[in-house]
């Protein structure tokens, strides 16, 4: 292109004037920003700042200054200006810019310009580099190395707004662990970014953004700051809250709930909650990215907190949010947002669940399932997952219907293993349906996905897809059962009960435990293929150290037990220790826990191979008594759980049915 | 790595070292999946009635003291089938509800008089009288009491001669899973009473199966 030739003119004045027309012609317009990317212009101008550093770099070691020199310093300084200029704006909220220019290797000629004599030049390059440093794609700065500290205290330290701001605005970027917030602190910076919210809008908001880095998970830093100026440090960010720009409204909210989050002893009087809450509701009606980006902050005040979100429910958030959500043009950002803030809200109240199904908006979130952002559909599906937490609904059947079944198990071969994560999430749920829901689900298919993703090269896929199955065979009728079991095999699952990521093993016996109860015949699904289930489960009872493992491991010997004779000795098999190894059977270890759920599911076994009513239940007792576990149940008879400790009194009564004196 | 909900039917951990702990303790016996059978005494002072009656617990959320299933009663003379109601259940712990109904007609005097008929109620006659049993330990009793209300058939119309206008007083042992209720309903004869075993449902000993919530 034309511009780019003259960008590679040997007459600086021809050069400079190609500088200046792509910066004209690139701000705030990403198409052109897109086209002069692919025509190669972030390496083109990089090329030009870099020589231009050279050149002055040079003139200063020659030590004389002559006309031509000054001359020279002329085009140096407007081509540092304009190439920053334009390196800034081609980053500024454009990813692939961003990285065309770290690419570029353009940061560290960047940063050479803040050290120039021309105040100019030096507001070029932080100008710059704060575009830069609001992206993720930008490499971490080291904050704890020796020079960097000094550096950007120097940054905070200048006379220069736009320094300062890009001091704030590397702490925002960079500031990530304890060690990093807590030597900044040290370093007196908690003070400058004090005083920094007294100054310009621009240092307010980037002294906001940086305060809440130093601030977040670490109470000793709130502590240090809140204490600062005799007590009204807070003041200060709280009278933001009512500033007239609506961003720093937003940062000053959004601060206030980190400081919350990260300290019990700050701002949790009510009075306050419910300012925040409703500053952050408020927020939403701004029409531009503060409004996108209010929901966000909305979710970092509700999250997890029961309390926040029944404030939320009375402040009538849900209507607020679902009016938004009947905007048909709303920005994906935003509608991510907003599915989100949903999702919160209605994460730990039924009370929120039904009012918001109340509001007809869930045709809504079921086509958000469809849409071209990876960050909706996941959304959407995580705002369904919340409210498919209500178990009142489930037992009607209610979720389980076509319009939201057959998008959920669409995104089942989403691109994105992410997608296909939070779409499993909510399938989990609505397959705990006491209808004949679940024949629905194997009809249309979705059974074979559900197998295929149990195979999944991710664990967290895989996981997630057994959790799915378990829940679905939980009470599932014998058909289903066997539909389930004939798709998945016995080698499958023995499989899985053996994979090499814990919670998936968990996954796996769980499901097997749900295979196995209900119809006595259920149980011979251990048995098939040789038994290569039941010998699955063994092998990670003797090996494994994770309770929950041990829980659902043991349930699925205690249900096998609960059957007829055969399964009973069967269930005395696994217990009998291996010949080559330890002298002591694996449930002694599981009676010893210190986790009362697995005390109480290895007990359970136990009272099932001793059940009265069975020919052989003495025999065993005497086995059980050799093996030493009837001597450690005997100890627990005082165990300070009451279900372990009802359980273990169950077991012994039903020795003393067999008169053996073993009590 | 998913999120584990509350709703889960074994909570993460009930090994007495929570120091605060006053609620009912977890019982497997009374965990989803389970199920109960027995007969409800209908009776009236025109006949005498009971039908059998088979509980089935769907849901369970311990932080909100709340429980769910169905209730399916057989032989109902009114009706061809078995007839299945969805109820959802208060448990009484001292966080989330008392021993005070507060509400479906039922007075304090009304709650006195059915949880006396209980015998394990008697410990904490005087306390409740007070406050409600607001502050007993329940965590090591081994009893659960809690309040049962029918909400809507599953199977029927609402004309099929049948009311769930009332609720049930229940207690439940966690020694033997046993269930012993009393109906209430101002407009019904009063004490009728629900008596309920844990089944095994065939087998010889007990069976666990579970679901979790995302």
């Amino acid at each position: 292109m034309d511009l780019l030739n003259r960008l590679a003119s040997l007459d600086p004045d021809i050069k400079l004037k190609a500088l200046r027309e792509v910066k004209n012609q690139i701000i705030g317009n990403r198409t052109k920003k897109l086209a002069f990317l692919k025509l190669g212009a972030i390496p083109a101008v990089a090329s030009l700042l870099a020589a231009a550093i050279a050149e002055a770099d040079s003139q200063l070691k020659n030590g004389e200054v002559t006309i031509a020199d000054k001359n020279s310093n002329y085009y140096n300084n407007n081509t540092f200006i304009q190439s920053a200029a334009v390196l800034g704006s081609f980053a500024c909220g454009f990813d692939d810019g961003v990285r065309a220019v770290l690419d570029a290797g353009a940061l560290p000629y960047l940063i050479q310009l803040l050290s120039n004599p021309d105040e100019k030049v030096v507001d070029a390059g932080a100008r710059s580099l704060r575009m830069i440093y609001q992206s993720k794609l930008t490499p971490k700065y080291e904050i704890l190395q020796d020079k960097k500290m000094e550096f950007l205290l120097s940054l905070l330290n200048s006379e220069s707004e736009n320094v300062t701001g890009l001091g704030a605005s590397i702490i925002t970027h960079s500031c990530e662990t304890s060690l990093e917030q807590k030597s900044l602190s040290d370093a007196g910076v908690l003070k400058k970014l004090l005083g920094l919210l007294e100054g310009s809008f621009s240092q307010r908001d980037a002294s906001l953004e940086s305060l809440a880095a130093l601030f977040r998970n670490n109470p000793e830093v709130v502590s240090k700051f809140v204490g600062q100026e005799s007590g009204s440090a807070l003041s200060s960010i709280i009278g933001l809250t009512k500033d007239r720009y609506p961003r720093t409204r937003l940062l000053a909210c959004m601060c206030l709930i980190v400081i919350r989050n990260s300290s019990p002893f700050y701002l949790q009087d009510v009075g306050i909650k419910t300012k925040l809450l409703y500053l952050s509701l408020e927020l939403l009606d701004d029409p531009g990215e503060v409004g996108d980006e209010a929901p966000f902050v909305f979710s970092s005040l509700i999250m997890e907190k029961e309390d926040l979100q029944k404030l939320a429910f009375e402040a009538n958030a849900l209507e607020k949010f679902s009016n938004h959500l009947q905007n048909s043009r709303l920005h994906p950002k935003r509608l991510q947002g907003i599915l989100l803030a949903l999702a919160d809200i209605c994460s730990k109240l039924e009370s929120c669940r039904y009012r918001f199904l109340s509001l007809e908006v869930w045709n809504m979130v079921t086509n958000a399932l469809t849409h071209d952002s990876a960050g909706v559909r996941t959304a959407a599906c995580i705002c369904i997952r919340s409210v498919t937490r209500s178990i009142k609904n489930l037992c009607a059947g209610y979720f389980m219907n076509e319009v939201l079944v057959i998008p959920l198990v669409q995104l089942l071969n989403d691109s994105l293993v992410s997608v296909q994560v939070a779409a499993l999430g909510a399938i989990s749920n609505i397959l705990v349906d006491f209808t004949t829901g679940k024949s629905t689900f194997v009809q249309c298919g979705a059974l074979k996905q559900l197998i295929q993703l149990s195979k999944s090269m991710e664990s967290t896929v895989r996981l997630n897809a057994l959790w799915a199955l378990k829940n679905m065979v939980f009470l599932a009728d014998d058909r289903c059962k066997e539909g389930i079991f004939m798709e998945l095999t016995a080698s499958l699952l023995a499989s899985l009960i053996c994979d090499h990521n814990p919670f998936v093993q968990e996954q796996a016996l769980a499901l097997v435990r749900n295979l196995i109860d209900g119809c006595i015949s259920s149980v011979e699904y251990v048995f098939t293929e040789n038994g290569i289930i039941l010998d699955a489960v063994r092998k990670q009872l003797e090996s494994t150290s994770k309770a929950e493992i041990g829980i659902q491991g043991m349930y699925v010997l205690g249900n096998v037990a609960s059957g007829n004779e055969f399964h009973k000795e069967a269930v005395m098999q696994q217990l009998l220790p291996q010949v080559d190894n330890e002298n002591q059977s694996f449930i002694i270890k599981f009676l010893q826990s210190n986790d009362s759920r697995l005390r109480t599911a290895a007990v359970w076994a136990i009272v099932n191979l001793t059940f009265p009513s069975s020919p052989g239940a003495f025999r065993r007792l005497i086995k059980l008594r050799s093996l030493g576990i009837v001597p450690e149940i005997r100890n627990m008879v005082n165990d300070p759980c009451l279900d372990v400790k009802l359980r273990v009194r169950t077991v012994l009564g039903q020795a003393v049915i067999f008169g053996d004196g073993l009590t | 790595m998913p999120v584990r909900v509350v709703e889960t039917s074994a909570p993460s951990q009930i090994s007495g070292a929570i120091s605060e702990q006053i609620s009912p303790p977890f019982c497997t016996l009374l965990s989803v999946g389970q199920t109960f059978s027995g007969t409800q005494n209908v009776s009236s002072l025109q006949k005498d009635e009971a039908w059998r009656v088979n509980v089935r617990i769907q849901g369970y959320d311990l932080d909100h003291g709340y429980l769910c299933g169905t209730m399916e009663a057989l032989n109902v003379p009114m009706a061809d089938t078995p007839v299945v109601t969805f109820w959802e259940g208060e448990i009484v712990d001292g966080k989330n509800y008392t021993f005070f109904t507060g509400k479906w007609e039922a007075s304090a005097e009304d709650d006195i008089r059915h949880w006396t008929k209980f015998p394990s109620f008697s410990p904490f006659l005087c306390q409740v009288e007070v406050d409600g049993g607001k502050s007993l330990d329940l965590s090591n009793y081994p009893c659960i009491f809690l309040r049962w209300k029918e909400q809507y058939f599953v199977n029927v119309g609402t004309d099929c001669g049948l009311t769930i206008a009332g609720f049930y007083y229940v207690c439940f042992s966690c020694t033997d899973g046993s269930i012993n209720g009393f109906y209430y309903d101002p407009n019904s004869s009063p004490f009728q009473k629900l008596e309920l075993k844990s089944t095994n449902e065939g087998r010889s000993g007990f069976s666990f199966s579970s679901y979790e919530l995302q």
